[in-house]
């Protein structure tokens, strides 16, 4: 009877065992499955502008930029404006259209010579910082680089 | 914690009644050959779970099915070998469930009073069919698709019903984004209730029952002792062949992925779809009957042989367990198990032999693959709509491959296919892959593009219309291809916009949309024609002297400066703007005739061409009767032309005699010293030559009288004198001595005049 009880034993540790290893062998691959793609994030790529020498100083320039993202198994085309500002340095400066206050789209008015904001009547000058009204930061500016004569900008969610 | 599970145990006595599952009593014969059961229901968790992972991203809907799986497939961790597992699980949860049955069947363990056990486990067999046969539709590649048009045309062939259900299924009358949801839900949510409702009432009839004890009498199992328990004796055993079982289906998924097909093209119909081999009994059943009764073997029998197993625990009623005293329904049994097994051996024998490849064609299947062959071409479907498929067409020869890989247009001038200048031994694997390609190859795996091409390339004819797409929006064709994916297949065949009098018009395209010249050029592509003839206002200022300046001296690409203006221009068009505002070199006064700044000074110091550039070069012909300014050769030519029509060199030409001596310092060289004399007889041209240099008055200013003499001479010449006023006898005389006797010997005149 003791040795009965002592195999019964040992069996019962066998299939707790067994079933413990079974449950995690095919447990893990399907949490990585459902877990980790969640928590991947999209490398933004380089957006072709256009080129660099088609601005000038002065009148900062709205592009309309149309690229692919992916969004899970669909690949969408994405299409967002930028404005490109050159300094009077001759430097390029991209800024975002989006407004900071209300994340309305701003656009640039000739006879004010700043950036006009429709929602609640916010003012940028020409590099993107507050004149006047609500807006609590300047519009954000997007990394850029000049390669080959051609301007590239990478979106960054903001 | 504990107090928790004994709370729990107060309010639901659900704990007991789960050690009490576990904890039941079996019979002493049970042993491995039990397991199978178990087995099955593991594998159905497996799928369960794997299944319910792969809904979390699978979208049901054609435009993204396929995405979705190549998603799964390439872009999630531990995606493929979760889809993977899932396919194995389904592939081996069938053989399963047959073993089980056979089990059940050779043991006796269906007799009463566990006839619905029987049943219900048939009719689980019967769902995870079901499961199979949706669950296929759903990668939406060309296998399932096309397996889907087969069966459901299968299941049309049942007379009176058959119609109406494969429509029910369809949802429509193609196969399409209905079919594909209707197939979704019945695979994840109709078949899965009714599999765990039939799983529940299965297992816990078993339980209810109890596992049969083999080999006893129908009415002495209540004689038996019951020595083991299913925990943990019996559950040791399930879980060892559990974990050899997903070992198997682990070791499978690893080294055998799930396939996936070429998207589902039902365009595509170069597609061979073959049938699994687990279902070629029935096939080999279907060759039996004639097409008119082909629903007898792919329906008819099918059920038959479902119904015989649903009714088997009703009709055989013997009440032995022991194998040697149920020897009918044992070998009525095995019969049934061998002829399946029999059909399913030949029709295994009919399936085409799989595709052998020497590592050299090994090797060129994946030049194949690198150099894209399959956007172009399919293997027996899967591949691009463009050229021929590569399994039709026969048995091909490796040097008639070779030059067409080399140099398509000699082969067709018409193609557009690339010519592919590979090293030699890159050329000569793809080479022996194309040569070994027959009407059983099948496409290679394609590795997935990045991106995904859009749904709108996979539509009915877009190859055919893609240039709608492009004019519609150039820019959204450079988003993913490079310029020179165009030029791939343009290079041979030019768009049609592009035809012979394109040249002339692309300007005003190119203004308009720049975008839809980058569609398929570089940006610098205008540059090597235009880099030195931007056509802006500068350009149209300085024209004409940029012409008259490298009009023949610069060349681009071989071409010079009014070959480039006339591949667009004709000399019609400068007279669009010169023909009331002349050049400025044409203002000069008296530009047609001034020697110093007139047109010729200015054709002989720019070229013809710069007057070529507006005029047609027989606009000097048109005056001058020649080319101008002189030809080559002319030096050594003017004297014959000036013969012949000496008042053509008159029209610029002041013929005074010293014109011609500027050159002719010396006589010419028909002047010899006796030419005086000689003179009358050597000129042919009545004295048109002679005027070239010595003027119109040439003859008189010697002879005074018209040479040669004109006609009626005869009678005109007496009234010579009168003129003069020499009359009577010394008249004569005196004309004769001043006149006649220049050439005439006076016994001349006495050959009519008697003296």
């Amino acid at each position: 009877m003791e040795q009965r009880l002592t195999r019964r034993e040992w069996l019962a540790t066998l299939v707790k065992a067994l079933a413990t290893l079974l449950a995690i062998v095919y447990s893990i691959p399907t949490l990585v499955m459902l877990v980790v793609p969640a928590f991947r994030r999209q490398k933004n790529p380089w957006i072709k502008v256009g080129s660099a020498n088609e601005f000038s100083v002065g009148e900062p320039k709205a592009v309309t930029l149309s690229y692919q993202r992916r969004d899970g198994w669909v690949i969408r085309t994405v299409r967002s404006t930028v404005y490109v500002v050159v300094k009077p340095d001759g430097s390029l400066k991209v800024l975002s259209n989006i407004c900071t206050h209300a994340s309305c789209a701003v656009r640039w008015e000739r006879s004010r010579n700043a950036f006009f904001c429709p929602c609640h009547a916010g003012y940028f000058d020409a590099e993107g910082k507050v004149i006047q009204g609500p807006p609590p930061r300047p519009l954000p500016e997007y990394p850029h680089k000049v390669e080959g004569g051609l301007l590239y900008v990478r979106l960054e969610s903001v | 914690m504990r107090k928790l599970l004994d709370w729990f145990e107060r309010e639901t006595g659900l704990i007991s009644a789960w050690g009490r599952f576990w904890t039941q009593p079996l019979p002493p014969g049970v042993g491995w050959g039990h397991i199978f059961g178990a087995l099955t229901l593991l594998t159905l968790v497996v799928l369960f779970l794997t299944g319910g992972a792969l809904m979390f991203y699978y979208s049901p809907t054609p435009d993204q099915a396929y995405a979705s799986v190549q998603y799964i497939e390439h872009y999630l961790p531990a995606g493929r070998f979760i889809r993977a597992l899932h396919y194995w699980a389904a592939r081996l949860i069938v053989p399963l469930i047959i073993i089980h049955i056979l089990r059940v069947f050779f043991w006796g363990a269906y007799k009463r009073p566990r006839q619905m056990i029987w049943v219900t486990g048939v009719l689980l067999l019967l769902t995870v069919i079901g499961y199979g046969l949706t669950g296929y539709a759903l990668p939406w590649d060309q296998k399932a698709y096309w397996g889907t048009v087969v069966r459901l045309k299968i299941a049309e062939g049942v007379p009176l019903v058959g119609e109406a259900v494969a429509t029910f299924l369809r949802g429509g009358d193609t196969v399409g984004a209905v079919t594909l949801m209707r197939f979704f839900v019945l695979h994840v949510f109709v078949l899965s209730v009714l599999v765990f409702l039939l799983v529940a009432w299965h297992v816990l009839q078993v339980r209810r029952m109890g596992v049969t004890p083999p080999g006893v009498r129908v009415n002495e199992e209540a004689s038996v002792e019951k020595t083991q328990r299913l925990y943990p004796e019996h559950t040791a055993r399930i879980a060892v062949g559990a974990v050899i079982l997903s070992a198997l289906m682990i070791w499978l998924s690893l080294v055998s992925p799930a396939p996936l097909e070429p998207r589902a093209n039902p365009m595509d119909t170069a597609y061979k779809p073959h049938p699994d081999f687990y279902v070629l009994w029935m096939h080999e059943l279907v060759d039996f009957f004639p097409p008119n009764l082909e629903f007898v073997g792919s329906f008819v029998l099918p059920a038959l042989l479902v119904v015989l197993l649903l009714i088997v625990p009703f009709i055989e009623r013997n009440p032995e367990r022991q194998p040697r005293k149920r020897l009918l329904a044992l070998s009525t049994g095995t019969l049934v198990l061998l002829i399946i097994v029999g059909l399913n051996v030949k029709g295994m024998e009919a399936l085409p032999e799989p595709e052998r490849l020497s590592p050299l064609a090994r090797r060129g299947q994946q030049v194949f693959v690198e150099l894209k062959c399959y956007s172009c071409h399919g293997i027996n479907g899967g591949g691009g709509p463009v050229g021929p498929d590569l399994g039709l067409g026969g048995k091909r020869d490796p040097e008639v491959v070779r030059n067409l890989l080399r140099n398509p247009s000699a082969h067709n001038p018409h193609t557009i296919m690339p010519a592919y200048h590979l090293s030699p031994d890159k050329e000569a694997a793809l080479v022996a892959y194309i040569v070994n390609i027959g009407p059983n190859s099948k496409m290679p795996p394609i590795p997935p593009t990045e991106p995904e091409k859009p749904a709108s390339h996979f539509e009915e004819n877009w190859f055919v219309n893609h240039k709608f797409e492009v004019r519609k929006d150039p820019g959204s064709c450079s988003d993913c291809h490079k310029p020179f994916f165009c030029q791939a297949c343009h290079q041979n065949r030019r768009p049609s916009s592009h035809d012979a009098q394109w040249l002339k018009f692309h300007f005003g395209n190119a203004a308009e949309r720049p975008e839809m010249c980058a569609a398929c050029h570089s940006p610098d592509y205008c540059e090597s024609c235009h880099k030195v003839m931007r056509h802006d206002t500068r350009w149209i200022q300085q024209h004409g002297s940029r012409l008259a300046q490298f009009g023949e001296k610069l060349k681009w690409a071989g071409q010079t400066m009014h070959q480039m203006c006339y591949q667009c221009h004709t000399p019609q068009s400068c007279q669009g703007c010169h023909s009331g505002a002349l050049p400025a070199s044409h203002k000069v006064a008296n530009f047609l005739r001034d020697p110093q700044v007139g047109h010729g000074k200015l054709a002989l110091k720019q070229g013809a061409a710069s007057c070529n550039s507006c005029h047609q070069p027989q606009f000097c012909q048109s005056c001058h009767g020649l080319p101008m300014p002189h030809p080559e050769g002319w030096d050594s030519n003017h004297p014959q032309v000036g013969h012949k029509n000496p008042a053509l060199c008159q029209r610029c030409h002041n013929f005074q005699e010293e014109t011609c001596q500027t050159c002719h310092q010396a006589p010419p060289s028909s002047h010899t010293e006796d030419f005086r004399k000689e003179h009358p007889r050597r000129i042919t041209d009545s004295g048109a030559s002679c005027q070239v240099c010595h003027g119109r008055n040439a003859c008189l200013n010697c002879h005074k009288t018209p040479m040669p003499h004109p006609k009626n001479w005869g009678e005109t010449h007496g009234k010579l004198g009168q003129q003069r006023g020499w009359k009577g006898y010394d008249g004569v005389k005196k004309l004769q001595k001043a006149q006649c006797a220049t050439c005439h010997d006076i016994k001349y005149c006495n050959q009519c005049h008697q003296p």
